[in-house]
């Protein structure tokens, strides 16, 4: 009942459009008014000030400030054209240089829209310069961007590591596998698509060994700073916090090399890290106060009583769990949905007997596939953006063989869980 | 009014690239940190709770930023399916929550700052960093916040009477995840064009 209650409260106030933040914090104030006695507003103070001042926290702020130096760096350009020459012999050219060069740039980035956008901006005059299929070119750069979260660093993974108390380091070292295999499936979907309609994969282009050697250097910039980022994290010689300011410096470095590194960028990336920060962070403090009104009322045991007396077994739980994420990735804006629902179908799912961090993944998974769900996908509205015409429905389309792939990674790791967790066992 | 919100707007940027900047040197500290840690065996100390302070002020400074500019997330299924009247009316509720339960919070956090105040509390660290500073810091930002959000609501509102809806929507209306979309991209497409220029 009472999470009955809860749910159409929490559905109602954040369908009503009002500002996420607030709705959880609201859904709070309300829930904790009708079930509970001790006014729990007052710790708002202190969870605030606790939340926001956790130095793991600090990892968010510091991969968006150097996704935001990233995308400043002109790195993205340089790398396209090298992976352009290593991967567009293949049917369907250009678009295996799109899903290279975005999870290339997602192994350095935390952010799916960041990588979208990136790669999308460098890429997009291509279209009509070699006669693409449009729709599956856009469907590239929406599905590869997502990429940017699965592949570590991720800022997803963060929040989830936070709020789930599970180990960061280890979510990453989780996403390796299933990043790694996603981008060869996505690739696949090319492949597989133009084979079967050869003039989909647009005019051939021109590439050569001497190229291919020349432009390798052009690669290095974010070769290095993944080994700085990951490789520091995976060794075990910095925090996943440290590694994030590391990379802030290593990227620094790379754009004063470039020519790039003035005053009015600085401070265009100190105005834009903190502005996304915020949204982020007051929906954390929203979400922190829900989840220990949630927990002091007995939300989450009066949920798992309730499957233990429908007699579910885990894999009915997964399976309604997997549902409900691809139910609400539709219409939900993906960064809401995942803080709003973790603190209540982990627990459970902990509980059926998965491991945290395998869920950690899958979730990272469930809002990939959300991100390019129609009607309310993200990188559906960053590629649409940056083709400045057209209809947004041609980029649905385009997208709609990479959901199908992203559904059969899904499936791939709940039948093999050991795609996420053979390396954090190896490493952990 | 006009001049109150564009004071605001000027303070609540400087506000915001000071954070910005606080988080930028928080990084740097903790790279130093790390050098030393490996090349002399010893630590600074310090830097991660100095992040963890920057990320504290740096975010209450930035919710007035984000109000400014409507980046406040919330989902707008519904929102754009119905007529304008109705959408005014479920602007003003939002901005009518979120002052609500950042004032509550606002004032809880006075709590904090006082408490630490009284009792002159310091950070259980080396640097033994009296907790008024940032708190007080970390306050400023967050009542910042709130006037901020008071001053839109009285503008919001004035404009609703006069029957401004227009008005109404480009203070506090929902910013559609295209628009957000479209300014993610300007930044990159400078970059690009910059590199283009060379």
């Amino acid at each position: 009942m009472t999470a009955a209650v809860s749910l159409i409260i929490l559905l109602a106030v954040l369908g009503s459009s009002i500002a996420v933040a607030a709705g959880m914090g609201l859904t709070g104030v309300i829930l904790n008014q009708i079930y509970s006695t001790m006014p729990l507003t007052r710790i708002l103070g202190e969870l605030t000030w606790s939340t926001t001042s956790n130095f793991i926290l600090t990892a968010i702020p510091f991969y968006i400030m150097f996704g935001e130096i990233l995308l400043r760096s002109g790195i993205a350009e340089r790398m396209y054209g090298a992976l352009v020459q290593w991967l567009s012999w293949l049917p369907g050219g250009l678009m295996h240089s799109n899903i290279g060069s975005c999870a290339l740039f997602g192994s350095v980035s935390g952010s799916s829209v960041a990588t979208a956008a990136t790669i999308g901006v460098v890429a997009m005059g291509e279209i009509d310069k070699h006669k693409y299929n449009e729709p599956l070119f856009l469907g590239t750069l929406a599905a590869g961007g997502t990429l940017g979260i699965l592949i570590p660093p991720s800022i997803n993974m963060i929040i989830y590591g936070v709020m789930t108390d599970t180990s960061i380091p280890k979510l990453y070292l989780g996403g390796f596998i299933p990043g790694f295999i996603l981008t060869v499936l996505f690739s696949l979907t090319v492949l597989i698509a133009c084979i079967w309609r050869p003039h989909w994969g647009g005019e051939k282009i021109s590439t050569s060994w001497e190229a291919r050697i020349r432009l390798l250097p052009d690669l290095l910039p974010p070769l290095v700073l993944l080994m700085i980022v990951v490789g520091a994290i995976f060794f075990g010689i910095a925090t996943a916090t440290e590694s994030a300011a590391v990379g802030i410096v290593g990227a620094l470095v790379i754009t004063a090399w470039r020519g790039r590194l003035t005053l009015t960028m600085l401070r265009d990336v100190c105005e834009a890290t903190v502005r996304t920060t915020a949204l982020v962070v007051a929906i954390l403090v929203g979400a922190f106060f829900l989840n220990v009104v949630i927990q002091t009322i007995g939300l989450t045991q009066q949920l798992s009583r309730l499957i233990t007396s429908y007699q579910l077994t885990p894999v009915q739980v997964l399976m309604a769990v997997i549902a409900l994420y691809l139910v609400l990735g539709t219409f939900m804006e993906e960064l809401s949905m995942m803080i709003s629902t973790i603190p209540i179908t982990t627990p459970l799912i902990v509980q059926a007997g998965y491991d945290s961090v395998w869920y950690g993944v899958l979730i990272v998974l469930l809002i990939q596939t959300a991100m390019i769900s129609p009607p309310f996908g993200i990188n559906l509205f960053v590629i649409q953006g940056i083709r400045g015409r057209g209809v947004l429905s041609d980029v649905e389309r385009g997208s709609a063989p990479f959901v199908i792939a992203l559904l059969i990674m899904i499936a791939l790791i709940c039948i093999y869980p050991d795609i996420v967790m053979w390396l954090p066992r190896v490493f952990g | 009014m006009n001049r109150l919100q564009s004071i605001a707007h000027g303070i609540s940027r400087v506000g915001a690239i000071a954070g910005g900047a606080l988080l930028l040197v928080a990084s740097i500290v903790i790279c130093i940190d790390i050098t030393m840690r490996y090349a002399f065996s010893r630590t600074v100390g310090g830097a991660d709770e100095l992040s963890g302070y920057a990320l504290a002020i740096a975010s209450a400074w930035g919710f007035s930023a984000a109000l400014l500019s409507r980046s406040h997330i919330r989902i707008d299924t519904a929102y754009v399916r119905v007529k304008r009247p109705v959408r005014a009316a479920l602007d003003l509720l939002s901005l009518t929550v979120l002052t609500f339960f950042f004032a509550l919070v606002t004032w809880h956090a006075w709590g904090v700052l006082r408490q630490s105040f009284v009792s002159g509390s310091r950070s259980l660290s080396e640097i033994e960093m009296p907790l008024v500073i940032p708190q007080g810091l970390w306050f400023a930002g967050l009542a910042f916040f709130i006037a901020v959000a008071l001053l839109l609501l009285a503008r919001a509102l004035l404009a609703c009477l006069t029957g401004n809806l227009d008005r109404l929507f480009e203070l506090i209306g929902s910013k559609s995840a295209v628009a957000e979309a479209e300014e993610e991209i300007a930044a990159v497409e400078q970059a690009f064009e910059a590199e283009h220029k060379q």
